[in-house]
């Protein structure tokens, strides 16, 4: 049953089980919190979240997170006697606080600085003395200043019980009561950047970021997070046409409130002095766009001289959908040797598992948290996508039972039995997990484990199986699709979980799953039947193990063209370079390893940081009427100026183009906030 | 370094207990007898021995009285600090006196390493009020004049 209740007038009907702070929320009534946070659950610590129930099951001044709507509920958030006692609650946090909103790192957007003047209370009372205390050195990515404190709980919470680390904590007693480390060192906790976003005040702030502007200087936006292929949501800062600072934004589906560290602090990158942000035929620096006409001439000429086959093109899943589509498009229509794909050097089993996924047995994220069973296969989330591992544990923390197929030294922070198979041996044991039979004798060593797998997996409500593409090959991946296939057939409620090492992974395979693994392209650079290579944001060393053949491959070349944003070994040796915006000036849209397509918003309109352009003049000024470094394409653009043609006009026309050349994406048409799943038509 | 016959009993007893954690607060007293206090070697000790964090450790040993994260003397006088004890007449100046006669300051120890004052929230035996424990032997109904005699009589006993 939903228990209808009313708040400050408003009739609200909510979920069982939904505290009444929650349920105001919903009815866009906001009531105060600093320990409150929905992830972390409700403690009742802070006060400040107190209503008056004027009528119903409880009365009087309660705190809205620890009490859960009922029926017949009456509660007043504006009652004189509530609004009083929160300001009071207010004022009394601030005794110790040090009052340094001017040169802290958290004002301008400090929910203490807020509710403080919110409460009333900006001229300070209290003459007594303060408490204070010693900060501690957390690593160089968070400072930390704790005579902010206002003990709300909320990062040991999140530390130990949420991320399952136990570096960082609470000690002391009353008065003496510190957050921080038992001595001076670097957070061990891989997600410990989120206690920055969750830090109602400026106890913890980004280090990085320090004296870059207030939050009102950014420019933000939010965007999809591109360095792994979970297609986190972010906030991004971005100021004097760099990006100064990455946050978690809030994703139902994905990511819920927080993002790891890797994906928080992987952008210095963009901002790099070395990036590439002028065009350059062999020595010579010049605009991007004569560059891109540049490598059109040699291009022609080559294919006139050796044929269209002798060309090819390398990508990867770091690139825009767009971008993808663009280049693999111009390889067709140029009759090119093909389009060849980094992202499967680095997970071999991707084509699979882009196949093995459907409508049916696909799972968000987020999903991932509420699963009673997790069997993982051949994969490392912590290591390849941490995020998943932070959803695995709060499946973990709620009671689901995890086990391990995997051949490697796993560390995970959650508690799981492993049984220790070589990759080669996966298929067999996942074929043999049969919903109605017991463990057959083809488990052999493992017959034990796998029959307790077996057995919870059939006393499970809900299993998940996630299945690694980096270390085991397709035939698992299959494997995998194959058993949630079979137990769905039994009726069981069983999803399909793969992780893929790039932000469009998916994507390029969606796009066509008949691109090339870079092997391939490797050995016909090196037999010379490919002369002529352009590289689109693609790192062939990256993932290239044999790197005397890769030297020699592209020694053979006669053409290396390549488009980039970032400085990879390729732009160094590249006869033309064709530099591009990143995804923070360009946007683009990313399909995620559960085959959700997301748009990620540019963050700034691009040209190269005045950090740079500045170069220490006061004002850091270049004269012109155009931004320095500004006449960048985007990466789909310089398909098209390869091609001597001109680009759709802007990102509106690319969609249509795109969704026209290639069918399958005409989903992203009607992409929502939370994207949209594109499957591979049948 | 903790003797090895002493890491061995611990690890007895760990195997023994339902839940490990349920018998680190004994482990802490007992890793800080051997040492006198509970210094950062007793504290990374005690957390390898229990096979958890030294933060985690520390949050405990800062949470109780009973745990001393600073050198003590020979005896540890922890004055009821509670409000029984206050309501007595003649607390403060009793408390006045207890530091004057050992000539230190509440937290601190006497210099021949003797004596160590710290208050300490409620011992609970109100009855006696106003009361203090030396290395848990509880005193109670104190005046200046029987505190002076305690001492004296720990004094000589040294």
């Amino acid at each position: 049953m939903m228990p209808n209740l009313i708040i400050d007038n408003k009739k609200i009907r909510v979920a069982k089980g939904t505290r009444v702070i929650d349920a105001a929320e919903s009815a866009g009534i906001y009531i105060p919190r600093f320990c409150y946070f929905a992830e972390l659950g409700a403690v009742g610590a802070c006060r400040v979240c107190a209503v008056k129930f004027i009528d119903g099951p409880v009365e009087g001044i309660r705190m809205s997170c620890m009490v859960e709507a009922e029926d017949g509920m009456v509660v007043a958030t504006d009652d004189a006697e509530a609004v009083d006692f929160r300001r009071h609650v207010i004022e009394w946090m601030m005794m110790n606080h040090p009052h340094d909103c001017p040169v802290c790192d958290e004002g301008g957007h400090c929910l203490l600085q807020d509710l403080t003047v919110a409460g009333g209370h900006g001229i300070r009372r209290f003459a007594g003395k303060k408490r204070t205390y010693a900060d501690q050195y957390l690593g160089p990515l968070i400072s930390h200043e704790e005579n902010r404190c206002i003990q709300c709980y909320r990062c040991s919470r999140f530390y130990q019980e949420y991320c399952g680390y136990t570096d960082l904590g609470v000690m002391g007693i009353a008065q003496r009561i510190y957050f921080g480390r038992y001595k001076d060192g670097v957070l061990e906790n891989p997600f410990s950047g989120n206690l920055i976003d969750l830090c109602p005040t400026g106890v913890y702030t980004d280090k990085p970021s320090r004296y870059t502007g207030r939050r009102w200087d950014f420019e933000r936006t939010t965007g999809v997070c591109t360095t792994c292929g979970l297609g986190c949501s972010i906030m991004v800062s971005a100021r004097y046409r760099q990006v100064v600072r990455l946050e978690a934004a809030f994703s139902r589906a994905v990511n819920g409130a927080f993002i790891c560290d890797r994906g928080r602090y992987g952008f210095s990158w963009v901002n790099s002095e070395n990036r590439p942000r002028q065009g350059r035929v062999a020595a010579k620096a010049m605009a991007p766009q004569k560059a891109a006409a540049a490598a059109a001439g040699r291009l022609d000429s080559l294919a006139e001289q050796y044929g269209a086959g002798a060309i090819a093109v390398a990508g990867s899943g770091r690139s825009s959908l767009e971008t993808l589509a663009a280049w693999m498009d111009l390889c067709r229509r140029r009759s090119w040797r093909g389009f060849f794909f980094d992202d499967l050097a680095a997970a071999p089993a991707a084509p699979a598992a882009v196949s093995g996924l459907s409508p049916e047995n696909v799972v968000s994220m987020k999903a991932v948290e509420s699963a009673d069973m997790i069997l993982a296969v051949g994969a490392d989330p912590l290591g390849e996508a941490p995020m998943l591992a932070l959803a695995m544990r709060q499946a973990w923390r709620a009671g689901a039972k995890v086990f391990a197929i995997d051949s490697r030294d796993l560390e995970w922070p959650f508690e799981f039995q492993q049984v220790v198979a070589e990759p080669h041996e996966i298929v067999d044991l996942l074929s043999g997990i049969e919903p109605e039979n017991e463990i057959g004798g083809n488990a052999g060593k493992h017959a034990g484990k796998m029959a307790a797998i077996q057995d919870q997996i059939r006393h499970s409500r809900f299993p998940v199986i996630l299945c690694g593409t980096a270390i085991v090959d397709q035939s698992t991946a299959l494997a995998a699709a194959g058993l949630v296939k079979r137990l769905r057939k039994n009726k069981k409620d069983t999803r399909l979980f793969y992780t893929l090492p790039k932000a469009n992974t998916f994507g390029g395979l969606l796009l066509d799953h008949r691109v090339q693994p870079p092997d391939e392209l490797i050995h016909a650079m090196e037999s010379g039947e490919i002369k002529a290579l352009v590289a689109v944001e693609s790192d062939l060393w990256q993932n290239c193990t044999d790197r005397d053949l890769l030297e020699r491959a592209l020694n053979g070349l006669e053409f290396l063209c390549a488009a980039d944003c970032m400085a990879t070994e390729l732009v160094s040796r590249a006869d033309i370079v064709i530099p591009v915006s990143s995804v923070y000036e360009a946007g683009g849209i990313y399909v995620n390893q559960e085959a959700r397509a997301q748009w990620s918003a540019p963050a700034h309109a691009g040209g190269t940081p005045v950090r740079i352009t500045g170069a220490g003049g006061h004002p850091p000024r270049v004269i012109g009427s155009a931004i320095p470094g500004g006449d960048m394409p985007g990466a789909w653009q310089a398909a098209w100026q390869i091609a001597g043609l001109a680009p759709p006009a802007g990102p509106g026309e690319m969609l249509e183009w795109m969704t026209k050349t290639y069918p399958v994406t005409a989903p992203v048409k009607t992409m929502a906030a939370q994207g949209v799943r594109i499957f591979p038509l049948q | 370094m903790l003797p090895e016959t002493y890491i061995n009993e611990v690890e007895k007893r760990l195997r023994r207990a339902v839940h490990p954690r349920e018998i680190i607060i004994d482990v802490m007293l007992e890793v800080q007898q051997f040492y006198g206090w509970f210094s950062d070697e007793a504290l990374e000790q005690t957390a390898r021995l229990l096979n958890m964090s030294p933060l985690e450790i520390e949050e405990l040993a800062t949470f109780y009285n009973y745990i001393y994260r600073q050198p003590v003397g020979k005896y540890v006088i922890h004055v009821c600090d509670s409000v029984i004890c206050w309501m007595i007449g003649g607390y403060e100046s009793f408390v006045e006196h207890i530091q004057e006669k050992l000539g230190i300051r509440m937290g601190q120890t006497t210099d021949d390493g003797m004596f160590t004052l710290l208050p300490v929230c409620c011992l609970g035996y109100c009855d006696l009020a106003p009361a203090l424990m030396i290395n848990r032997t509880i005193y109670g109904r104190l005046t200046a004049e029987k505190f002076d005699q305690i001492i004296e009589d720990l004094r000589r006993e040294k």
